[in-house]
């Protein structure tokens, strides 16, 4: 199998393509892929030329903690819940997630991600629950990786802008339902910074890991 | 007053202190290479323990304290112990007070189930993610202090060595991946959180981001370490080509069976020796059992019918179908036991001080509650309280006294990671983390004795030698390669711990001294002098 990956070595430096031969089993994931290509004495591409290892983050390597997002065969995902076998295809082509700045190969800065909530004071202060609990909408919002697949894949999320992203709503949506007190202050930065963006093409659901049914949470906030 | 701290890891004890830190008005600067999401704590599931009000029948904080200092086998402090138990409760009203979404039932209370070696149901929990829930509610709280400039986050920087002098703490030396360098902060306090050891085992259950270095290098730097030797193995993990995922007691507290295969039959080997509940017996028991068969040893719920599976164990369905291509409704899973959980660490006192003043440790890489073997459910809650508590000293102190001159000491480090950070050197880190993990596995197992203990020393003092001459390997993280002998160094210490431990404990099982000594029923120290491993016991 051959797999092609872009590579960057710094951050200000010129992304490129290189290929590696993968000759394995095909049960393993692609984060064991990577695992696989770096670990060998030597590193070598499809050229026999010896090169570096490729840079990746990890930190469960079971679906938990979004270190591992990137995007495989043009499709946003983590590595380590994707399997080879599941490709279909006898290339695996591997990038960083295109919508945050890399730092090095596949590892990227998605800080924007906290500070966009961080600016706009999405944090709940003190809790001042209302009727309504929602209780399993909450848990669901809150195991919301921060993995910046649902901004990859978003028609209208670019770094830098004013649109915030599905991560973005999930988190206002949990504000919202857990202090009626800013429950009006919070709308309004929801409605500035996402209400007023989002097109719906809702494939920030398709994407999600952890299966956040974000149309859920605009659904609460819209209605108010 | 201190002004200034340092926290250094961004897991759920780290976030406690740097918050209460805030919270009283001091400025926290929480140092981490990646941000909260991705740390440990969020794998925790279970739940936490802590007797509330509308507790179990009959449950109190002494029977907590006896159940922790019972599970630890009596080598955890008991003033210590009640402390953490005593602070359960408000604990817990903390989480809900800033958003976590807890499970609740019927009546709209707290749900709570039992977690093993405990007299009641004290584990409270949030559906199957327990520390990812805990962890969202604290970015979102650790967030708002941000806003207000109480808390700055150092992402991208990893912790290299503490800055002291005459046994007091004056701040740290970090490595910065953006600027690609070496920074000295100085700090009225340092506060440690950084976790456990998974890198010395390789395939473990938890986080790859754990790695012992923090604990490696401060006891090269005078930091006493403690209790080493207790490492939780847990039975029931699935292996695959990268780790071992825990497949949850759960699955066992629903009826699971434990077998393996011999001559064509099942041997329900945990009935036959232990009876009816023998599936249900304590960890490090069931670990050593299946140790013992030397067989594969299959995980078997398929009996309990599809309905049930679904109902109650939907997330032990989903693992096993998703990484073992199991289907646990039809086939038994193949199970292997995994180090899972760090006893021992930075020897602390109750207030959560290391030997070196100003120097603190919070969470799993802190040793102090769990004797020698932790209950599931403690360690969220000694994560919580520890960070809490390290903070409430901090901030009874006198601070702001300025520093001494560290200058040379700074600028020796920044020379010595730059001229070996210059080099074309391949050799790879990573073939020396694999061999030390091997060596690990194989000789600090769940079943130790002297001839294995001593294999493994002369292994890893190979391997430090090696790694002392090795140039840096400039195609990956220059943390990676400085890391490498702090983690060797714990390596050393853990095993010479093990050694010096003639009996069998908890979670430390000796094949040549298989009785517990009652002279030994103390906590292990072991401190670094002039390059020797000396222990003693803590009496
Ligand atoms: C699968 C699994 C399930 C578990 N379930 C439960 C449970 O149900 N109940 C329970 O009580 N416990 C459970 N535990 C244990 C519990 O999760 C941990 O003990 C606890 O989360 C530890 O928190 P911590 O803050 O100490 O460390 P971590 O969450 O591990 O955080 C460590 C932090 O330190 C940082 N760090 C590490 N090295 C450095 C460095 N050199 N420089 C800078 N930063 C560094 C990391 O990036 C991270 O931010 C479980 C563990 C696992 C693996
Ligand atoms: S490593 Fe945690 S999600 Fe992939």
């Amino acid at each position: 199998m051959k797999v092609k990956i872009l590579r960057q070595v710094t951050p200000v430096s010129e992304p490129y393509w290189e290929c590696f031969n993968y000759e394995g089993p095909m049960d393993i994931t692609v984060a064991g892929l990577l695992d696989h290509i770096n670990y060998n004495d030597d590193i070598v591409n499809d050229k026999g030329e010896s090169t570096t290892r490729i840079g990746w983050e990890c930190s469960c390597l079971q679906g938990v903690c979004g270190s591992c997002a990137m995007v495989i065969n043009d499709r946003p995902a983590l590595a380590c819940e994707t399997f080879l076998g599941d490709c279909k295809k006898d290339e695996v082509t591997i990038r960083p997630l295109r919508k945050f700045p890399v730092i090095h190969d596949l590892i990227i800065d998605r800080s924007s991600i906290h500070e966009n909530l961080k600016k706009t004071s999405v944090y709940i202060g003190e809790l001042m629950q209302g009727e309504d609990r929602d209780h399993e909408h909450q848990y669901t919002a809150a195991k919301c990786l921060k993995c910046g697949l649902c901004l990859e894949v978003c028609p209208n999320y670019k770094n830098g802008s004013t649109f915030y992203g599905a991560a973005f709503a999930n988190d206002c949506y949990l504000v919202y339902a857990r202090n009626k007190n800013k429950a009006e202050d919070i709308r309004r930065v929801y409605g500035e910074r996402f209400g007023r963006g989002c097109s719906k093409s809702l494939s920030c659901m398709d994407v999600c890991p952890m299966k956040i049914p974000t149309i859920a949470s605009i659904s609460k906030l819209n209605r108010g | 007053m201190m002004r200034n701290v340092l926290v250094i890891g961004s897991g759920i004890s780290g976030m406690s202190c740097a918050l209460r830190l805030a919270g009283q008005g001091l400025f926290v600067t929480l140092v981490s290479p990646f941000p909260s999401e991705r740390s440990q704590s969020v794998m925790a599931a279970g739940g936490i323990n802590a007797v509330l009000e509308d507790n179990d029948e009959g449950d109190t904080v002494q029977s907590h304290v006896e159940d922790t200092l019972k599970g630890g086998a009596y080598l955890a402090g008991e003033e210590e112990v009640r402390g953490l138990c005593e602070h359960g409760g408000e604990i817990l009203k903390y989480l809900e007070s800033i958003g976590t979404v807890f499970s609740l039932d019927n009546d709209r209370k707290l749900s709570k189930r039992a977690f093993g070696g405990q007299s009641h149901k004290r584990t409270y929990y949030c559906g199957a993610s327990t520390g990812k829930q805990i962890v969202s509610s604290l970015v979102m709280e650790v967030r708002h202090f941000e806003a207000e400039g109480r808390i700055i986050r150092r992402l991208w920087n990893c912790f290299h060595s503490a800055l002291i002098k005459d046994g007091v703490c004056y701040g740290a030396l970090l490595y910065d991946e953006t600027s690609g360098g070496l920074e000295a902060c100085y700090a009225d306090a340092v506060v440690m959180a950084t976790g456990g050891q998974n890198a010395l085992f390789g395939k473990t259950t938890g986080s790859t981001q754990c790695d012992g270095y923090t604990q490696g290098m401060l006891f090269t730097q005078g930091v006493k370490l403690k209790n080493l030797e207790f490492i939780q193995y847990h039975p029931t993990t699935m292996e695959t080509g990268q780790k071992k995922m825990l497949i949850s007691e759960a699955a066992r507290g629903e009826g699971g069976r434990l077998f393996y295969v011999e001559d064509g039959r099942r041997v329900y080997f945990m009935e036959d020796k232990y009876g009816e509940k023998g599936n249900l017996m304590t960890r490090d028991l069931v670990s050593r059992e299946i140790w013992m068969t030397k067989k594969q040893v299959m995980l078997d719920v398929s009996f309990l019918g599809e309905e049930l599976i679904r109902r109650r164990i939907p997330e032990i369905m989903e693992l096993c179908a998703k990484y073992g291509g199991i289907d646990i409704t039809a086939e038994p899973i193949p199970v292997t036991p995994s180090v899972h959980f760090f006893m021992g660490g930075f020897a602390v006192g109750i207030d959560h001080e290391t030997n070196i003043r100003n120097l603190f440790a919070v969470g799993e890489c802190a040793s102090i509650y769990h004797g020698a073997n932790r209950l599931g459910g403690n360690s969220l809650l000694a994560a919580m309280h520890g960070g809490f508590t390290a903070a409430d000293e901090i901030c009874g102190r006198m601070g702001g006294g300025g520093h001494p001159d560290l200058d040379g000491y700074i600028k020796d480090q920044k020379e010595i990671l730059e001229k070996k950070g210059k080099t074309e050197s391949r050799f790879p880190v990573a073939y020396i983390r694999d061999l030390l993990a091997e060596t690990m596995q194989k000789d600090l197992g769940i079943v130790r004795d002297e001839k294995s203990l001593d294999n493994g020393i002369a292994d890893v003092d190979y391997y430090l030698e090696t790694a002392e001459k090795i140039q840096y390997d400039n195609s990956v993280m220059p943390y990676f390669n400085y890391s490498l002998i702090g983690i060797l160094t714990l390596a050393r210490a853990v095993l010479t711990c093990a050694k010096s431990r003639r009996e069998s404990r908890g979670a430390h099982y000796r094949a040549d001294y298989p009785k517990t000594n009652e002279e030994l029923a103390h906590a292990t120290l072991i401190s670094y002098d002039d390059g020797a491993y000396n222990t003693r016991l803590e009496v």
